[in-house]
């Protein structure tokens, strides 16, 4: 993507050598992130090898068995099932989103930002509030069944509310400004002149979007994806309050461990192998996307 | 002579005021637990400031005090967290020649098994884990726990999202101690929680009456306070102690060991514990509340809620903290939940 | 094309809007517990406006948000700017650790933040709420400008230096007015992160920095009431109201 169009390739390459300058800008953020992000990582490393005492404290033994337990079969599959929720989240949110975000970016500057701040809005109420009226909305005596029953709908009560697809439901609502957003970002800079250009070739509509608009959007898709998929592993708020918290999702799972089991070890290091799991795919992406330049 | 002292011992009042600190307590609850009125009338009356810190949990309150080394004066854990506390030698011993009021307490709710001399600890409110019945929709008798997790209620049940409570429900009925967990005893159970967990539609512990009310389940295993103000909603909804047994929480007023300011912790037990403030958070709370002189100034419609307080209580027993078996049962549930 | 995707967009708000109908609704009902339709009501408005530490607790998030989101755009667009300008010996292991705190289960940050603040003496209060919103909002802001300095035409900043900018001054009035678009958009994930969370507050603030949502976690041991929904119609009024008048001011300044 970054082929230069200036006469000498060397000159860039050293203009995009960083000088004490450069250093001095990005030191905030890398002290940020060491104090903030791997210090704390590494106090978790250390409380994943300790035991767990009698009165739910650690002891410093440092030994590798909570590890061994974090394979165990029931953690791996409360693991994928977890992605797979997250997955088909993301999947729904990028077809829902993505003409919103287009549609956004395509309107005059100040239609633009307002309805930017309208797909912000909602969330900007409390998060159980938000939730409870979801359940209004989904409960057996509800008002999604209401409506149904009102427009003649031939059968009965739809039993939504504590089932996968309330979840779901819940889900896509609270992620999809996440996708939205990114999306639009990228989608803005599409210029109105590239698509004219493209119908002037004699691109259909449908054309004009799968060989001009997708490719140049891809990148807004990504982190989308990036931003959506990641955080929906972990939730387990909404899961608890509009599945009934009958299957345990992964966030539950390193949450019971603090605040029922006691088991503060274990849940060190069910989020250290979490993290580095996420890490080590995010890191092999960037490179498969970087090598090519 | 005379008025020399006088001006002394002015002067020296003066100069405590300026210097002593200000009399302080730093209190760490329950968010919402202690009425803001309560706190209020005991600055009003002693002078000393209350500056009241909550959390949400008792891991929350475990954690600052534990790994954050927090200066806290008075707080509130249940009575396994207190067992705990006392256990790892965090609470300090009470002065009970300070606390005129505790003979307000009833004799059921003291020398508790967590605190079995009455030494660290005062009891704030109490309540149970029992059933809901909504009496529209469920006809035959409900009783225990074996009446509750019947194949024809299946996809109409909410219960605690409470691992332990939930394994200790089924150990009642196996006829086994509560307060022992050992493999052999959760094994044994194991069967029957798999059988339940597949009946449940709700697992919630923070507003289990909510299912209820919405008409999504007929029948809940809930907080005996969620129970009281479903029935002060609406009448149908039944509240039943189970015949096998029950849990009785009970929620704690102790002293951290090397708090700073002991004497005004202990002058906010003694507010806390006359009737009449007591009074004041029975009003807000429909729990049952272990003063018994205060119990005596309430209405007749609260003394009647059946879920603040049971007719026939039966058989009530406080948790006792049970160190590293906690693990284990929250390994059994979530293998039991997630097999489904 | 264009009659597809404004009929498509107006389906999506009605799905975001749908259940913030249903909550405004709510506030009006006189029934506590919001199950049935019992009568209209302007009660909760009433008790909302004498219930002080809700409002205190309010007035916190929006000043937590507030900043969260300031610190998260300044640090997120510098970052992004500088991983995509110069190659650093180790921009891809940053750019890893940047994303972490996404996946980051929020207990285990809580837990270790609060562990962290302990141990370097740092009392809690809104510098450590505010420290570990940031923490997990700015990688929002970081991707969601990344994204748009992918393709970002780097003959744009020659031009500006052939020109005698310095790369500051380049920076800020070339590249910055073209990121525009991204750093709202990172602005706006990075407040609302903030105004709902939950878990990291619990462990890194002090009574003094109560947020709504831990406020609100409160309130549901005893029931939560329409007053909350009072609370959240008056916030997305308010926003309203902020629209239409910065509209007005515009309209007016033209």
């Amino acid at each position: 993507m970054s082929a230069i169009g200036i006469p000498s390739a060397s000159a860039a390459r050293d203009r995009r050598q960083p000088g004490w300058r450069a250093w001095a800008l990005l030191a905030p953020m890398v002290l940020w992130l060491a104090l903030f992000v791997i210090i704390p990582g590494l106090i978790l490393i250390v409380y994943s090898f300790c035991e767990r005492d009698e009165v739910g404290g650690v002891i410093f033994a440092f030994n590798a068995d909570n590890y061994r337990r974090v394979f165990e079969p029931v953690y791996l599959r409360i693991f994928a099932r977890s992605i797979g929720y997250a997955g088909l989240t993301t999947a729904i949110c990028v077809v829902l989103g993505y003409p919103v975000a287009c549609y956004i970016a395509r309107a005059g500057e100040q239609l633009r930002n307002r309805l930017l701040l309208l797909v912000m809005v909602p969330f900007w109420t409390s998060f159980l509030i938000r939730t409870y009226a979801w359940m209004t909305i989904l409960k057996q005596e509800g008002l999604l069944n209401g409506l149904l029953q009102a427009a003649g709908a031939g059968f009965g009560p739809l039993n939504l509310l504590y089932t996968p697809t309330a979840v779901v439901i819940g889900l896509v609502y609270a992620y999809l400004p996440f996708m939205i957003l990114p999306v639009y970002g990228s989608a803005e800079k599409l210029d109105n002149s590239l698509i004219e250009a493209a119908h002037d070739l004699g691109a259909g509509p449908v054309r004009a979007f799968s060989a001009v608009i997708v490719p140049l959007t891809l990148p807004g898709i990504a982190a989308g994806t990036l931003l959506v998929f990641v955080p929906a592993i972990g939730m387990f708020a909404i899961t608890d309050l509009m599945g009934g918290a009958r299957v345990p999702m992964i966030g539950n799972v390193i949450q019971n461990q603090f605040l029922q089991a006691r088991d503060w070890p274990f849940g060190a290091a069910l989020g250290v192998v979490f993290m580095l799991m996420f890490a080590l795919t995010y890191a092999l992406l960037q490179r498969r996307h970087a090598s090519p330049a | 002579m005379r008025s020399l002292k006088s001006i002394v011992l002015a002067l020296a009042a003066l100069g405590a005021a300026v210097l002593a600190p200000a009399a302080e307590v730093n209190l760490f609850g329950w968010s919402e637990y202690i009425p803001q009125e309560v706190l209020d009338g005991f600055t009003r009356e002693t002078g000393i400031k209350v500056n009241f810190e909550t959390y949400a949990s008792n891991e929350e309150l475990l954690s600052k005090l534990v790994a954050a080394g927090g200066s806290y004066d008075l707080i509130q854990p249940s009575e396994y967290a207190a067992e705990l506390l006392i256990r790892r030698g965090l609470l300090a011993p009470l002065d009970r020649a300070k606390l005129t009021n505790l003979k307000n307490i009833g004799a059921e709710f003291r020398r508790l098994p967590h605190d079995p001399a009455d030494r660290f600890t005062v009891p704030y409110m109490t309540g149970t884990v029992g059933i809901v019945v909504n009496t529209e929709k469920v006809a035959g008798p409900i009783r225990g726990y074996r009446d509750v997790f019947q194949t024809k209620f299946k996809d109409r049940l909410v219960v605690l999202n409470d691992n332990r409570e939930i394994v200790t429900w089924a150990l009642y009925s196996a006829g086994l101690p509560v307060n022992d967990i050992n493999p052999a005893a959760l094994a044994k159970v194991r069967p029957e929680i798999a059988r339940w967990v597949r009946l449940v539609k709700v697992f919630d512990s923070d507003s289990p009456k909510t299912a209820l009310l919405n008409g999504d389940v007929d029948i809940g295993i809930v907080w005996s306070g969620e129970a009281a103000l479903l029935w002060n909603e609406n009448r149908k909804f039944k509240y039943v102690l189970p015949a096998e047994g029950a849990h009785r929480f009970i929620d704690i007023l102790a002293i951290p060991a090397g708090a700073a300011h002991q004497a005004g912790a202990h002058a906010l037990i003694n507010y806390i514990l006359r009737p009449e403030v007591s009074k004041i958070v029975s009003d807000k709370f429909p729990y049952t509340n272990p003063n018994l002189a205060a119990r005596q100034l309430l209405s007749p419609a609260q003394l009647a809620n059946p879920a603040s307080y049971p007719a026939a209580p039966g058989r009530l027993e406080t948790f006792r903290d049970i160190g590293k078996a906690a693990a284990d049962i929250d390994r059994l549930m979530t293998d039991l939940k997630s097999a489904q | 094309m264009d009659w597809f995707l404004r009929g498509w967009t107006a389906l999506v708000f009605l799905f975001l809007y749908g259940p913030v109908l249903v909550l405004v609704a709510c506030s009006f009902n006189a029934s506590r517990l919001n199950v049935v339709w019992e009568g209209f009501t302007l009660d909760w408005y009433q008790k909302l406006l004498a219930n002080a530490p809700l409002l205190r607790a309010a007035k916190n998030s929006l000043l937590i948000a507030t900043a969260t989101a300031i610190l998260s755009v300044l640090l997120g667009t510098a970052g992004a700017w500088l991983l995509h300008r110069y190659r650093y010996r180790c921009s891809q292991l940053i750019r890893t650790i940047v994303a972490i705190p996404m996946v980051m289960p929020e207990i285990l940050m809580g837990i270790s933040l609060l562990i962290l603040f302990a141990t370097i003496g740092l009392k809690l209060g809104f510098t450590t709420v505010i420290i570990g919103h940031v923490t997990f909002s700015f990688p929002f802001v970081l991707i969601a400008v990344q994204v748009r300095l992918h393709g970002l035409d780097p003959a744009l900043e020659e031009a500006a230096l052939d020109l005698g900018a310095t790369p500051l001054r380049a920076f800020w009035l070339v590249i910055v007015p073209c990121l525009k678009p991204a750093i709202i958009a990172g602005a706006l994930m990075a407040f609302t992160l903030s105004m709902d969370e939950l878990i990291v507050t619990f462990f890194t603030r002090s009574a003094s920095a109560e947020t709504l949502p831990v406020q609100v976690y409160g309130m549901a041991r005893v029931g939560l009431n329409p007053m909350l929904n009072a609370l959240s119609t008056l916030f997305i009024l308010a926003t309203v109201a902020f629209v239409l008048f910065s509209e007005y001011l515009r309209k007016l300044s033209r």
